[in-house]
Formats: structure tokens, sequence, C-alpha cells
């Protein structure tokens, strides 16, 4: 089964946007009504939404006392064992992967619209249709379509400098360590995304640490799923401890009162 | 049928236990399919050259049986993008699928406040005679010096960089034969 | 470009200067990240820190409108440094030629300068080569002769010391010498450097000098003809290049043939005039061929009409005098001496300087045709706010055309790649193609001078022979066919001609361009892969011909002779001249035909075929050197279309001057240091009182654009996902002179007035931006993009309410880059 990831790489990154719009044509998602820009830089729209599935971050930093622009992405990560997959009551966001292709996807058709899944994502990616009166949750698919038809996702596609590169999440880390290692004092010596949340299908590699970017970086090393696991899968044992506690107690007291006859019920 | 206690119970459970697994989304099909949920984007391929800057990138155009372009993205074959594509090369779906595409010959009568429609056949008819007029107007066959000069100075010509060469070279041969000598472009500037 | 965009990847340190690349050309970036992987160093020198910059290895900030001092600077560096290619200089460039004693320089004037006149000029004949019996110009090989090209560079650059120019510039001294050490080192055999640049190196005053600086200093280190070297500038638009090419200027005609002067009755006067001369015998001096280009042109404009009896129609074409450049085309429309005008699209309202003054002028014609994709601006000036279009009795046509998709034709690239495309879905509603629109009004005109009027016989004469549809397209491979071009005549009647050495003077042959002769041949004259089955196999009036620029395919990398250099991809589309690839390439061997750097090498002479190998050479003659060492008389020197044969480092044929020289912008915040000459002294100035002074607008400012939008703006402001982006425009400005402001907010509303307008727009304060230590105290900069306008789904103010009517002395493009403006918080109701 392939685990397909993207590794972006925002030392390659030019900020041309191509990714940001290929994801839109492709997807053939709305523009929204922008004004000026949302912080320093040219950063547009705001932030993830129901139509902006992918965005591009500008970023003003220093690096060793000099002024630097750096471009980050921000999309859905497409968790190894993904919180939101785990949080949804009826399973409308799965983690898929086939023969040659792997995303966390979405079944619209299944969705109760109850944005569990919102709420327990640590990136803050689901976003939901709040202005229909039919809304859906909207978010990257990775183009599982397009990775099923043997095509790169549209951003990837479209990137000239290989700032995002697609393929098999093994190789991609290899390929982000060898980068780190050849050029030690460039990036920053740290792999976005592969351990976070348990591992994601997203990796970021930089020049500058990832809170710098506007990524979120206080994300467990682990799946957030773990935490709900562990209590979910309790519940059982629990519930038949509880069971056998509550027979055994039964069963005692019942002895104790042996030799009468039995009450009769109303 | 005698239904005792236990059996009911038993049934109920074994359908609860499907339903409840059904709603879960405990599907057979293949993930696959999820892949044809989506609106088709496929189509007969056509290639095409990015209209914007002057790097010259390649791009494909989609079209439907219907005839209607589905999807434009970066050619992969094409040597120098190999299928990448910039905001604006990313963005040429909506070049052509958008509603405020002029579709219809407008014009503007002197002093008006706003346009009115023309057909193509009016609209060449007239332009033609303004030219006819302008030009037979203020045509210079010679200058103050008795020197050839074949030219009218009171219509020019811009554009355009964004014209495909073979049309640049109609233009450009039109104008000419009309004897304008004001004809620049982009270029320019 | 003398080069092209995958080329990128073979050089070793590439300068963008005058260019923000990354921006405005990001696919450049493709070949430059590759670069970056093999080792390649990227240099920015940009008066604000850019996208580019934040791709690239090293930034150096400069003001606008410093470029040749900044150069000048690099020059001297090399010189003083002795980091030049010399066998190369000695050769390939005219730095040993000797230069009359007439020329001078002093003070910032050259000799030869006439104060008088409007503009003033030079009177270049002091600026002469010293030639000798036989009327060639006279060589010192060992470059020591005081008045010889070379030592006359040097003195003249030896002002260009590091502290001169970074007081100018505003340049750090430490990171200034880095970038003239790292891009000096290109001067090795084995090392090359590529040059990039754009608007930012030519919409000044000294625009044409600019690049000169950049020549200058390429050709000193050996850079030009070579893998990954060259003049690199990159075209803003899809097919600037073929409408330049195809010469819709006023002062040229199609290959870059001069449009003819007053004065020149007859053909043979216009040709005597034009077509240069050399005696030198090793000098190709292409332009001798002038002859067969301009009657073959002539035979393509009015076909079996154009016979020598009459001079090939000659005199159909206008006789023009003085400048009639874009902006005197303004003043002249303002002046109402223009009274129709077509616009193909094109946006003068938001795209000429000086914007109010242009968007008035529009309203002296008596009717204006706009062919355009989208309500432009310039289409609805008479109803834009503050006018009363009831007061406005110009007539409009705004005629709806298709775009890049929906028609078939031909673009070129910047490296002048000829890439057909084709039609994938009709356009909206009754869209036509200009091709369409130009015919329907040809054939119209030709109808109502058939029966009389001005001089008809242009029209009526014109061969429009295109099997044009009930629509009015014509069969767009007709069109193509005809700038190829065919015989006319003879046993070869109808067939296309194959190459432009075979176009004659004798009205044998047409062809609509030169230059493109050899993109659209017969089947019979291919050879190679071309020969196979594809979209580039066409038939044309019966025959079957290979229309080259739609052949796709492409280069593979594994099947190149070993150190051969990569991207040239010969069977992918079709370039000019000839195929051609990388031009002046026989500067890239020694004399004996061999590489200068063998491990990427573009051609190289074997001398048992007796051919040259690899791109198409830049002439097929021999090399320079017999094996010997003695010179072979059968060689040509290597740029071929110099009557010299060898580059410029002197150039005497330029407005302003053989060097370049510093000058400020008109428009400027200091006084030029370098001289007393305070701007370029041969442009035209059209309106002394609408300069402004530092006083009164105290800030310097240019104008630029992003990624995001393009030119004016009429196709990106009309695009939701790219007007998503970058909805609105803005003033980049550093936080320094925000504070200086009264406190500007990113994002506050500011508005900045300069002499001729004023505009409103936000704040984007950043860091990107800092102040120049020029002249002895701070100056600040502001940056503007200026695609917007007042009609669109996304509108603002026009930057070019801010920009001059002012232009370069030898091209008159308008200085959009350097000047004056003042900048105020808008002040809150």
């Amino acid at each position: 089964m392939a685990v397909k990831a993207l590794l972006i790489d925002t030392v390659r990154c030019t900020g041309c946007r191509g990714c940001q719009v290929a994801c839109k044509q492709w997807n053939k998602r709305p523009a929204e009504k922008t004004e000026f820009f949302a912080g320093p830089g040219y950063q547009n729209p705001k932030d993830l939404s129901k139509d902006t599935w992918c965005l591009v971050t500008y970023n003003e930093v220093e690096i060793g006392g000099r002024f630097e622009w750096v471009f980050g992405k921000k999309q859905c990560m497409h968790c190894l064992v993904p919180a939101c997959v785990s949080a949804c009551p009826v399973a409308a966001l799965e983690r898929v992967e086939t023969e040659r292709s792997s995303a966390v996807i979405y079944h619209k058709h299944k969705c109760l619209g109850c944005r569990y899944c919102m709420l327990a994502c640590p990136f803050l990616v689901p976003r939901f249709e709040f202005d229909s009166p039919n809304p859906y949750i909207t978010k990257c698919t990775m183009c599982f379509d397009r990775q099923e038809q043997g095509e790169l996702p549209a951003c990837a596609k479209a990137c000239p400098t290989g700032a995002i590169t697609f393929g098999d999440r093994a190789e991609l880390i290899a390929e982000a360590q060898r980068r780190i290692a050849t050029n030690p004092s460039v990036y920053h010596h740290h792999i976005y995304g592969l351990e976070e949340a348990g591992g994601t299908c997203v990796l970021h590699i930089s020049n500058v640490p990832f809170e710098q970017l506007g990524y979120f970086t206080d994300i467990p090393h682990r799946a957030l799923a773990t935490t709900a696991n562990t209590a979910m899968q309790a519940i059982p044992l629990v519930m038949f401890g509880a069971a056998v506690v509550l027979g055994l107690s039964y069963q005692l007291r019942n002895r104790t009162r042996q030799g009468e006859p039995p009450r009769a019920h109303g | 049928m005698e239904i005792s206690r236990r059996s009911f119970l038993a049934a109920a459970g074994t359908t609860g236990t499907a339903a409840l697994l059904g709603l879960l989304g405990l599907d057979l099909r293949p993930a696959a399919a999820y892949a044809q949920q989506t609106t088709p984007r496929r189509g007969k391929v056509y290639t095409t050259i990015c209209p914007y800057c002057g790097v010259g990138c390649g791009a494909i155009v989609e079209v439907d049986d219907a005839g209607r372009i589905v999807n434009i993205e970066g050619d992969s074959d094409h040597p120098i993008n190999l299928g990448a594509m910039c905001s604006k090369g990313a963005s040429l779906y909506q070049l052509h699928d958008n509603p405020r595409r002029l579709r219809k010959v407008l014009h503007r009568k002197p002093g008006a406040g706003d346009w009115e429609e023309l057909t193509w056949d009016e609209a060449i008819r007239r332009i033609a005679a303004r030219v006819k007029q302008t030009r037979d107007e203020n045509w210079i066959s010679q200058d103050a010096n008795g020197h050839t000069v074949n030219r009218t100075d009171a219509i020019a010509c811009l554009g355009g960089a964004a014209l495909d060469t073979e049309e640049c070279y109609l233009l450009v041969k039109a104008m000419r034969a009309l004897g304008l000598v004001y004809i620049e472009h982009q270029a320019r500037i | 470009m003398t080069n092209h965009w995958i080329d990128m990847v073979n050089t070793d340190v590439a300068m963008i200067c005058g260019s923000n690349a990354a921006e405005n050309h990001p696919i450049a970036a493709r070949w430059l990240q590759k670069a970056k992987d093999n080792g390649t160093i990227i240099l920015s020198c940009d008066p604000r820190y850019t996208r580019t910059t934040a791709f690239a290895d090293y930034y150096c900030k400069m003001r606008s409108g410093t470029d040749i001092a900044f150069v000048g600077g690099i020059i001297n560096y090399a010189l003083q440094n002795d980091r030049i290619d010399r066998e190369y200089v000695r050769h390939y460039t005219n730095a040993t030629f000797v230069i009359r004693p007439e020329y001078d320089f002093n003070d910032g004037l050259f000799s030869g300068y006439n104060p008088d006149g409007d503009p003033p000029r030079y009177d270049s004949s002091k600026w002469g080569y010293e030639l000798d019996e036989s009327g060639v110009p006279r060589r010192d090989m060992t470059m020591e002769h005081p008045r010889c090209v070379f030592q006359l560079l040097k003195k003249h650059f030896a002002r260009y010391d590091l502290e001169t120019v970074c007081s100018v510039t505003g340049a750090d001294p430490e990171t200034y010498r880095k970038i003239c050490d790292v891009y000096t080192s290109t001067w090795a055999p084995g090392r090359v450097g590529t040059w990039l640049y754009a608007m930012g190196t030519t919409q000044h005053t000294h625009g044409t000098q600019n690049i000169r600086t950049y020549v200058i200093l390429q050709l000193l280190l050996g850079n030009v003809g070579k893998a990954g070297g060259g003049i690199n500038a990159l075209r803003g638009e899809s097919n600037v290049q073929g409408s330049t090419d195809m010469a819709l200027l006023f002062h040229i005609l199609p290959g870059y043939l001069k449009t003819p002067a007053v004065g020149l009755e007859t053909l043979q006067d216009y040709l005597n005039k034009y077509t240069p001369k050399s005696n030198d015998p090793l000098s190709a001096n292409w332009w001798q061929n002038y002859p067969k280009y301009m009657v073959s042109l002539l035979k393509a404009f009015w076909g079996d009409h154009a016979t020598a009896e009459n001079d090939f129609c000659y005199s159909y074409l206008g006789k023009i005098s003085g400048n009639l450049s874009y902006i005197s085309l303004f003043e002249a429309m303002y002046a109402g001496k223009i009274k129709g005008l077509f616009c193909f699209g094109q946006n003068p309202a938001v795209a000429g300087p000086n914007a109010n003054k242009e968007r008035d002028a529009l309203a002296n014609l008596d009717w204006l045709v706009c062919v355009d994709l989208f309500e432009s601006d310039t289409s609805v000036f008479w109803k834009r706010a503050g006018v009363d279009p009831g007061q406005i009795q110009t007539e409009v046509f705004l005629l709806p055309a298709l775009a890049s998709m929906e028609k078939e034709g031909s673009v070129v690239n910047s490296g002048r790649w000829a890439q057909w495309r084709y039609k994938a879905a009709d356009g909206p509603g009754e869209a036509l193609s200009d091709a369409a629109v130009i015919t329907r009004l040809v054939l119209a005109l030709k109808e109502l001078y058939q029966q009389g009027g001005q001089f008809p016989d242009p029209i009526v004469n014109l061969s429009w022979d295109y099997n044009v549809d009930s629509h009015g397209e014509p069969d767009i491979h007709m069109v193509a066919a005809e700038y190829n071009g065919y015989y006319t005549s003879g046993p070869n009647r109808g067939r296309q001609v194959a190459s432009f050495a075979k176009l004659a003077a004798d009205g044998s042959t047409c062809s609509g361009n030169w230059l493109y002769c050899g993109s659209y041949i017969d089947y019979a004259d291919g050879k190679g892969p071309e020969l196979e089955d594809g979209p580039h196999i066409t038939q044309v009036r019966g025959r079957k011909t290979i229309n080259r620029m739609a052949k796709r395919f492409a280069e593979d990398p594994a099947g190149l002779p070993p150190g051969r250099c990569i991207g040239l991809n010969p069977d992918w589309s079709w370039c000019w001249p000839v195929n051609r690839r990388i031009i002046y390439n026989r500067a890239s061997v020694d004399l004996h035909g061999n590489p200068w750097d063998p491990k990427r090498w573009v051609i190289r002479w074997n001398a048992e075929a007796g051919k040259w190998e690899g791109d198409v050479p830049d002439g097929g003659w021999p090399p320079m050197a017999n094996p010997d060492g003695s010179e072979n008389p059968k060689t040509k020197r290597p740029f071929i279309m110099r009557p010299e044969g060898v580059a410029c480092l002197f150039a005497p044929s330029l407005a302003d001057g053989p060097f370049p020289e510093h000058y400020e912008p008109l428009e400027s915040p200091i006084s030029n240091p370098f001289s007393s000459r305070q701007y370029n002294p041969v442009i035209k100035v059209w309106e002394p009182d609408k300069i402004g002074t530092p006083d009164e607008f105290p800030v310097v400012a240019t104008t630029y654009r992003v990624c995001e939008h393009w030119q004016a703006g009429n196709m990106t402001r009309n695009t939701p996902w790219l007007v998503e982006l970058v909805p609105d425009v803005f003033v980049e400005m550093s936080p320094i002179l925000a504070r200086e402001l009264g406190g500007v907010r990113n994002g506050d509303w500011v508005i900045v007035t300069s002499k001729r307008g004023r505009i409103r727009a936000r704040a984007l304060v950043t860091n990107r931006f800092e102040p120049f230590f020029v002249g002895g105290r701070y100056v600040h900069q502001i940056g503007i993009p200026w695609h917007w306008g007042y009609n669109g789904l996304a509108t603002g103010d026009s930057a070019n309410l801010l920009t001059p009517h002012v232009g370069d002395a030898n091209t008159m493009i308008p200085e959009y880059k350097a000047f004056l403006c003042r900048v105020e918080k808008e002040e809150v109701a």
C-alpha cells in the first residue's frame, strides 16, 4: 500500500502562488473577497477556509541578524493517524491507501455536519460551509483523484522550483534529511510533520524555526487519536469489568440471603 | 409464530448491530470509487502557450464532449516549465470561463453616457467609413519641401504584444498600407 | 535574449539586476534552482528586497536610477583587477580599435555636443574609428595605444571607484565589493555568468546605456555567445518579441528594417542609406543583405503589383521624420493632431506615463477602436470618475476578442522560440480573433477605396490572400507561410523559401519577415525528426509543409554528446534566426574553433568533417585560424550583424554616447556627483514645467509589478482567483519612512503626489525597503505596483498618474522607474 506524501521546502519557494491557484483551479473553488493583505507581505486570504485549501504565507524574519522573507504553505497535513478520522462518528473522513495513492479524504454523502473533525484537528484544517443551507466540510484532498490517475497533485505539478515534491513518504523523508545534512547552515534542523501528531504526509523543511512561519508547533509527537483511543478501548473493558463486578456483588449479596423465597414483583 | 423474549432480543440485537455497522460506514466499496465521485475534469487535450509573461510556458487545455473547457494546467511535456505554472498561468481557466468577458460589439455614441450593442457588420462598416474619412481628410502626399511622404498623421495604432505573431504581421501590413506612421505598442513602454 | 530560458541552468553566476525574475518570470526560477543545486550563485541587485532576493544568495541594494554607476563600478573592478578574458576581448570586441583624436569626454559630455535643438544632440562623427588605407578600422592588438578602445574604456571607468559608486547608489560597500568579486570571477574561460534584466534596466532616460554597461561587462568577462552567459532581456509579454519582430513600432518594418525617412524618394535611395558597408573582408556584415529582405517584404505586402518597374511599390510606404514614438504620439493626441486611434489589446489609460494627460488626450479623438477581452479602462475613459461624458465627443467601438486558447497561432517567447498553439474551444458570444477583426476591416476598406479616395493604391493593391472564411477569419497557416516567404516566380514558384540566405532582391521571393524565414518550409526541405508525423506537418496552398513552430520534440539530455550544454532543444518549436538557440555562439570558441569552455560547449569545429557541430553556428564559415595559427581567409568574425564583425565596447552609433556615463534620472534627490550634467544631456524634455524637485518631492519613487497581476491589469484584474490574491493597489515603504510620516501603519491609506498627479493607496510597511545613504544624507524610496485602474473587478488608482512624460535618449521608453514624489498619511475625517 502506498504511503504518499508532499515535501514542502520553503528554501526553494519563491512565493509565486502557482500552487495556491492550481488548487483553486483543479477543485474549482471560488475566489474569496479580500482587502489589501492579511499581514506583512502579500498573504491572501487570511486563513484556510471552505474555499481555500492551500495557502501561501509570507513571513518577514531574521536569519543571522539579516532580514529575510520566507514563504510557508498551509494545507491539510494528511496525518498517518488522523484525529479528524478518529473523531468523525460516521467515518465521513477516511485515510485511504491504495496501490498508488494515499490521502485523508472526505465522503460528503456521509457527513452529519457535526464538525467534530474541526475540533479534533490539531492543525485547524477542516473548514465548514457555514453560509450554505446544505453545508459540508472541505479541505485539501492531496488530489487523491489525480494520484489515482498517475498524476501529481495540482500544487506539486504547478511548483516550478521543486519547493513542493510529491512521492513516497519514506523517500521524501530521506530527501529532506539529505538536504538538511548537505546544507546544515541553511536549514533549520527539523522536519515538520515527521512526528507531529504521530506523523503526517505533508512534511516541511525550512531555513527558520516553524513558529516563525505561523505554523502550530505545540503539537504532541504522537497521534492525537491515541488518547481518545486509549480511553475508548478501555470502555468495553470497563463496561465488562463493571458488569463482572456488579454481577459478583449481586451474587454475593444473594448468597447472604439464601433460603429466603424470591420476592414477588408487582 | 411465537417469539420468545430471548429470540426477540437476539434478533433485535443482530439487526441493530448491522444497522449500527452500516451507520458507521464500514463500506466494502473500494476507496478508489471516491475518485469517481468528483466532477469529471479530464477531456480532449489541446496544447497552448500561456498568454502572460515572456517565458512561454506550455499549458494543456482539456475540453469535454460538449466542447467546454473543463481544466487548464501546465503541460508536463513542455521543456521549459515541465508542467509548472505560476499564479497567473494557473488561473487561465478563469480567463476563458468568465462572465466579464466581452461577448458583443459595443458602441458609444459621441457624448453618450453608456454603451449600445452593434452587429459586427455594422461596426466594421462604420469603422471603415471613419478610417477612410479621417485618412482622406488628413492625407499628406508631399511635405512642405516637396518630398513624397504618402502618409497620414491623424490616425494612430497601438497594440499588441498579446496578439499572435500572425496577427501582428497582419496588423502592421494593414496599417502600413493605410499610410499610418504613428504605429506603436507595449515594446516601446 | 541572446540565450534562452533553460540555458540559465548552465551558468556559474546569475546576476539579476534590473529584473525581479522570481516575481515576473517565475518559471525562470526552475532553471535557476537547478543551477543552484549544482553550486551556481544567484545575485540580486535591486532597490528593495524582492521575491527574487528571497531566492538569491547575495543581495545588494541600489537606489533606482543608478545602474550605470553600479555596473560601471563592476567594470572598473574588473579592469583594475585584470579580471578580463583578454583573448576574447582582443579578438571578438572592438577593444583593439583605435579611435580618432576628435573623440573626447569631459565633465559628462562627449565631443560633438550641440546644445541647440530640441532635443540637443551629438555629432557622432566625432567618435569615429581611425581607418587604415583599405578603409578598415585600425587595430592595436596589444591594446596599449592610448586611443584604443580598451585604454579609453579604462580611463572612462576609472572614476567609478567603490566609494563614489556606493555614495551614489546607496549600496553597502562590503556587500558591493562581494558582488563585484563574485560576478567578475566569471572572467575565467571555464566560468560563465549570465545577466538577466528587464524593465528595471530599460525604463530610464539612460535605459539603453544601462544595457550597454551590461554588454561591456559581459564582453570583458568573455560571457557572450557561451552557454550560461549572454545578455538576457526577460521580456514581459507572451508575444512582445513577436510583435517587435513584426515591427509594430514607428521606426521599423518587419525584421528590423527601417521605416523610410522623408527624402528617400526611391527604393535605391533607401537601400543606399540603410545597407551598411564594410571594407573588412573578414566581416560578414550580414546587413549587406538588406536589399533582399526589403524587396521580399514589399513583395509580401503588394504581391504581383510590386515589380522592379515600380520600385516594388516602395512609394506606397509612408515616409517619416522626427520621433513618432509612444510619448510623442500622446503629445500629438493631446494637441488634437490625432483623430482616430486603434487599441489592439493595449490599455494606455493605465499603462502610459503621465496617465492624467494621456486620458485627457483620448478625449480629443474623433473615434477610438478598442479590441479586447474585457472592458478596458481605456475603452471607458469617457465615463471615468471626474469627467462629464456629455463633454466628450469621441465615438468608441469596443470589439470583443478571442483569448489565447480560443484561436490558433504562434507566440514568441523571450528566448526567441516561436511556439505554435491551438484553439481548444470557442470564445464567448460573438468574440472574434484580432486576425478576423483586421481582415474584415481591410476587406471593407478595400471595397471603399475601390470607389476612390486619397491615394487608394496601397490599399486596393494590398495582397490579402488568406482564404478568409465567413466570419472573417483568415487561414492562419497561410499568414505564417507568407511571413516565412515563398518563391513568386521561376521553377520554384509557390515553394516556401527554406532560409533567408535564399531570399532575393529581384522580386523572385516574397517574405513578410526575413528573420522568420525557415519557420514554415516545404516538407521537401525538412530534415531530421521534423519529417515524422505530427501536428507540425501541415498543408498550405496545396503543398505539404512543415510548420516548425509546431514541433514538439523535446531534447533528451541522455542523448547529448559529452560536454554539450543542455537545454538547446533544437526540435522543440523553432527560434530565429535559423533556429540558432544561442546567438553569437562563434564567440564561444577560440580562434581554432575549440570551445573556450569544453564542459558546456555550444558549438565546436569538426576539422575532419569540415563543419561545425552543436547549435546552428552563427555563420557556417570556418574558424578564424588555421591549425598552424595563420588567419583563415575564408572565415568571418563572430558578431556578424555588426559591420565591424566584432562586438562593441565602444558604440559610436548611439544617441547619448559611445560609453555609458552615469547621469541622474530627470527627477532626482541629489546632484550628479560624476559631472555637472545632472541628467542625460540629449533627452527630450517634453514638459519642463512638470519636473519635480526634491524640496517639494523628497522621496524617490519607482513602479513595478507583482507576480499575480500583469501589465495594465485588464486580464488579471478581471480574474477572480488573482484578484483574491492581490486586490488592492499599495505603496511599499520602509518602517522608518512610515514613522516619519506620522506613524503610518501597515494598511493605512496614504496619498502619494508627484508633479503630475496624485494617488491614494494602502501603505505596505516593510523592512524590504531601507533608506539609501546617498550624497551624504538619507533618502527614502517607495515603490508602487502599476497594474490598477478605475475599471474592472478590482480597481484602484494608477501609479502612472505620477510618472513623467520623458524617455530614453535612444528609444524614448518612459522613465517609469525613477522619479520624485511626496507621501502623506491620509487624514481620517
